[in-house]
């Protein structure tokens, strides 16, 4: 990874650390919910970006491991073996789920996805003795962390599911996404084992949604079917992704951070018409910037091979 | 006879239920060029999706260089010595001449291996050179033919399969492309393709399979082929027949 990059994301995280010391409680909660988007557009952006394999329902991997990790709570487990118990819960229900759909090619493994996400949301609704139905759980605040210290766990999942993300696109395996991406029977031609590929990917995305759905139940101390498989939440992390500029490294925190940013401005004073404010920029982005946010930033290229000998990026000038 | 470089023996294969090929046979021997010819539906392309994994094999054994490759994934292919032109030419659209070309060596971890590699194809493909900082995409058909090709040279395969290589290309692209062919015969590199228009992979072809339904039906010499009254019938829409001439 290039170094400037490095430098840009200490300052980063240096800045986001310094939160809780200078910013109010309103700061700090808006600034949680920033970084639980990032991660999850980053998680996104792993599978959706790098390979093409547009999920329309991460959101249940973050509901799934959100229910895992507050039933943790609940049995009186402390917080960060419920984090990950929802992290693995997530990661173990991605194995065979993408054995299974990741056959299914294009808007097929939309779908699939996006029915997933509304399964378990019936399922949590349905199997009360678990998961006391739509009336949800509440935890207790007493036996939960304060806001500082859920506001550094999720800073924590940003961070990590960034770096995740910096580690893949600068590797060899990166490039095998990214050839999947480009056209996956070409990329089988030339060697590429595509399915172990797209498995990985796929699991390696799930992980964090799963850690994120405890801390934010950890920060909200209440779950509930539509709020852990909550629909729109799908909607927001791929817009983010897209916005900044999926299959990028930082296209995805850019994206997160822009349009929070504007909805917390725009909403206050425009209650009713805010929406319509960043549709009509999503749509404007997608006309004119395909690449997102970031293709103002970064030279035209799309793909190139540098990362083939892992480290050595030096080949031609 | 020396043992086939690729030898296909009782190949069946079917998609779902629907069975295409019916116990197929076919031997390429190392240096020729052999062609499959055959109307829509004989199975031809099948064939070489067989060896290559894309359409695994029901029955028969597929052996290449004297190594069972009937159950090979297709990703394991490359690195046993085949490079497969897929029919279409699929290029990575959205990445330069060169980067296609790279992506062909991703086997090879080795920076200057890989770089040889490419020189290689620059200098057999000088038409690659002049544009290896275009985007594959942008490239006209042949010129996506020949990058197709040139790819599956990347890692030097012992065996190059073609599937339908002069498939939509124009005139003058064809004749280019099967001079590259007959070229890339001359290096030593042996040469299993597909290929609709049946006269002229006969013309170029040591030797030649003429399926039907699934089966095989004419197995010869390419010249002997296009002389048989029967194929010429059957294959070649009695392309020649009065004159007695092969045009």
């Amino acid at each position: 990874m290039p170094a400037r990059q490095i430098a840009f994301g200490l300052a980063l995280v240096a800045l986001a650390a310094l939160g809780p010391l200078v910013g109010s409680q309103y700061h700090q909660a808006f600034l949680l919910q920033l970084f639980m988007m990032v991660a999850l557009a980053q998680s996104w952006n792993l599978i959706s970006g790098m390979t093409g394999y547009v999920s329309f329902g991460h959101a249940a991997f973050f509901g799934v491991g959100a229910y895992a990790g507050t039933l943790f709570i609940q049995s009186g487990f402390p917080w960060w073996l419920a984090i990950l118990n929802g992290s693995l819960i997530a990661l173990a229900l991605s194995v065979p789920l993408g054995f299974l759909t990741l056959r299914l090619r294009g808007a097929y493994f939309a779908v699939a996805m996006l029915g997933l996400n509304e399964v378990a949301r019936i399922v949590a609704t349905l199997w009360v003795s678990l998961t006391n139905g739509g009336s949800g759980i509440t935890l207790q605040p007493a036996i939960l962390p304060p806001l500082t210290v859920n506001y550094y766990l999720m800073l924590a999942l940003a961070i990590v599911a960034t770096i995740i993300v910096a580690r893949v696109y600068h590797s060899r395996f990166g490039l095998e996404l990214r050839a999947i991406r480009e056209d996956e029977g070409a990329a089988e031609m030339i060697g590429v084992n595509t399915t172990r590929g797209k498995l990985t990917a796929f699991v390696l995305s799930a992980l964090i949604p799963g850690a994120a759905g405890t801390v934010n139940v950890m920060y909200t101390s209440y779950i509930n079917p539509s709020s852990a498989f909550d629909p729109s939440l799908n909607i927001q992390m791929i817009v983010m992704a897209m916005f900044g500029g999926s299959g990028t490294v930082w296209g995805p925190v850019l994206g997160a951070s822009i349009v929070m940013g504007l909805r917390e401005m725009l909403w206050a004073q425009y209650p009713a018409l805010h929406l319509m404010f960043l549709g009509a920029m999503l749509l404007a982005v997608v006309l004119f910037l395909p690449g997102g946010i970031i293709s103002l930033f970064t030279r035209k290229k799309v793909v190139r091979p540098e990362v083939m000998s892992t480290g050595d990026g030096e080949r031609r000038g | 006879m020396s043992q086939a470089l690729l030898d296909i023996r009782g190949l069946e294969t079917a998609y779902g239920a629907v069975q295409v090929l019916f116990g197929v046979d076919m031997e390429v021997h190392a240096g020729e060029i052999v062609a499959i010819i055959g109307p829509n539906g004989a199975g031809k392309s099948t064939v070489i999706k067989s060896v290559i994994g894309l359409a695994p094999a029901r029955a028969g054994t597929i052996t290449f260089n004297g190594r069972d490759i009937t159950r090979e994934a297709p990703h394991h292919i490359p690195a046993l010595g085949i490079g497969y032109v897929p029919q279409g030419r699929i290029v990575f659209a959205r990445m330069t001449v060169e980067d296609n070309l790279e992506m062909g060596a991703f086997l090879i971890k080795d920076n200057a291996k890989r770089r040889q590699a490419v020189e290689a194809v620059f200098a057999q493909f000088p038409r690659l050179h002049e544009r290896r900082s275009q985007l594959a995409g942008s490239l006209s058909g042949g010129e996506q033919q020949m990058l197709a090709i040139g790819r599956a040279l990347m890692l030097d395969p012992k065996l190059v399969i073609l599937d339908e290589p002069s498939l939509g290309l124009s005139p003058k692209y064809v004749d280019l492309i099967f001079e590259q062919l007959v070229g890339l015969k001359k290096q030593g590199r042996t040469l299993l393709m597909v290929e609709q228009n049946a006269a002229r992979a006969l013309e170029l072809s040591d030797r030649a399979y003429a399926l039907e339904l699934g089966r095989n039906r004419f197995t010869g010499k390419g010249a002997e082929l296009l002389a048989n009254p029967d194929v010429r019938r059957m294959y070649l829409g009695g392309y020649g027949v009065r004159t007695g001439s092969a045009g």
